[in-house]
């Protein structure tokens, strides 16, 4: 017979599974929105936070009734533990899709912009670290879990050349003010959007460090570790 | 004196007959400190707990085999004297067993064993042995009425008082708390923290929570091995070995 405990934890970890799922689907949806000029691609991403929200809260409920009821130990608490820090950083990951999918509508209202390859890899790269994160809680995975820290690099980079582009863009843009204004504008939104992903990467690296304290019992944050 | 080693046992083998219930035991107990033994029913914890003042001597049949070291003295040396290791080693057990006399005869007992009959010390040594077993408050205006008369938990502290009587240097507990409500289980356990300070403490206890609470060592036997060894705080949230883990965490067999 399953012990009842283990139903619990797994009920938790189903929870934060649906919660990595959606948060996953806003950040795709989002970036979609963006790329696409899809203003009602980007409304579903502002009306869909309030179910990853109210997850979070569901991972907090569960998370306390074991911790005072099963009092866990060991890998157990470690789970539990971990568990509620990455649903808080999957709460701030749907924010951050969220701020993206509202800086995509005030875009939508207004003619587009030149093409930005570095935003394009930017999101690629979030993306790809917000998967990584997920596969390593799903899996266990302590490798993956560290791997998602040495992608951040690439985003931090790719957000910066969106930052030199467009300043670059914003300098040269035109001498009639009101263009100037509306490009400015644009711009800066644009910015914003290259700042939310890349905090997503910053997101999605402290998931990663959660699994590897799960997983390893180790806490790699602010640190280096021997075979980085 | 903190920290130095109390206990060292070494490749300790313990045998019931023809059974073997502990095997190359090899682990060293800090003074002033708590170390509590876990591991489930018949992993020989009880029965290392008993070697430690030779409780195990009273059962025919047995063998030691290794060392068992007290203040760097073999404990199983033919010229070790039994009664005084067990003044020195005290012990509590899981039933609280006063004798059917009153308080104050009870924690008495074991100084008039040791040939203590001036009246004034006596009554300051089980003064001291009541207050240091968190008991003195309840009991000081019925220190003659019958032992007997006590809850259970105050059985308990009655039964500490009496084993610190003697000023041992290490104390025994063999699940102190298994047959007491939580309230008296919490006044064992504060009490445990603050008897440290003072003695030696080695405690049984099925209650992997009490363990996690009141010990600095944790110890975990299976099977007559003892599988780890580590500090509590490490051994409850990060155990090196699958075994410990499965353990702790309720999966195990």
């Amino acid at each position: 017979m399953e012990r009842h405990f283990i139903k619990e934890l797994d009920a938790l970890k189903m929870t934060l599974l649906n919660m990595a799922a959606l948060t996953r689907r806003a950040l795709e949806k989002a970036t979609h929105a963006y790329l696409n000029r899809d203003e009602k691609e980007a409304q579903t991403v502002i009306d869909g936070d309030k179910e990853i929200n109210d997850l979070e809260l569901q991972v907090d409920n569960i998370s306390l009734k074991l911790l005072a009821l099963e009092q866990p130990m060991a890998r157990d608490l470690r789970f539990i533990i971990g568990t509620t820090k990455i649903s808080k950083e999957l709460e701030r990951i749907a924010d951050q899709a969220v701020n993206i999918a509202q800086r995509s509508l005030f875009l939508c209202q207004h003619p587009p912009l030149h093409h930005i390859p570095s935003m394009e890899r930017l999101m690629t790269i979030a993306d790809n670290m917000l998967d990584a994160a997920i596969s390593s809680f799903i899996n266990e995975d302590f490798q993956q879990a560290i791997k998602v820290r040495q992608m951040d690099d690439m985003a931090d980079k790719y957000t910066l050349e969106v930052l030199q582009t467009l300043v670059e863009y914003m300098v040269k843009s035109t001498p009639v003010a009101e263009k100037r204004l509306l490009n400015t504008n644009r711009s800066i939104q644009t910015i914003i959007i290259s700042r939310c992903l890349e905090r997503i990467g910053d997101l999605a690296t402290n998931i990663g460090e959660h699994v590897a304290f799960i997983v390893k019992a180790i806490n790699i944050k602010h640190q280096k570790i021997d075979f980085e | 004196m903190e920290n130095s080693q109390k206990f060292i046992t070494q490749h300790l083998n313990f045998y019931y007959g023809e059974f073997k219930a502990l095997e190359d035991i090899s682990i060293t107990i800090n003074q002033n400190q708590v170390s509590a033994l876990i591991g489930p029913s018949g992993c020989g914890k009880s029965t290392f707990l008993r070697c430690l003042n030779r409780m195990n001597d009273l059962i025919p049949g047995i063998r030691v085999k290794g060392s068992i070291r007290l203040d760097d003295e073999d404990i199983y040396a033919p010229s070790v004297d039994v009664v005084n290791l067990r003044r020195r080693v005290g012990m509590v057990f899981q039933k609280p067993n006063p004798f059917p006399k009153s308080i104050f005869e009870n924690v008495a007992y074991g100084l008039r064993v040791n040939g203590i009959k001036n009246k004034k010390v006596l009554k300051q040594r089980v003064e001291k042995s009541l207050k240091q077993a968190a008991l003195w408050d309840e009991v000081k205006d019925r220190i003659n009425e019958s032992a007997l008369g006590l809850s259970g938990g105050q059985q308990q502290r009655l039964c500490i008082a009496r084993a610190l009587a003697v000023e041992p240097d290490v104390v025994l507990m063999d699940e102190p708390a298994s047959a007491l409500d939580p309230i008296a289980t919490q006044k064992i356990e504060d009490l445990i923290h603050e008897l440290k300070k003072k003695f030696t403490i080695i405690i049984v206890t099925h209650s992997m929570q009490q363990a996690a609470r009141v010990s600095d060592i944790t110890a975990f036997f299976y099977m007559g091995k003892l599988i780890e060894t580590g500090d509590t705080e490490t051994i409850f949230t990060r155990p090196a070995l699958k075994q410990t883990e499965d353990y702790i965490t309720g999966r195990f067999g």
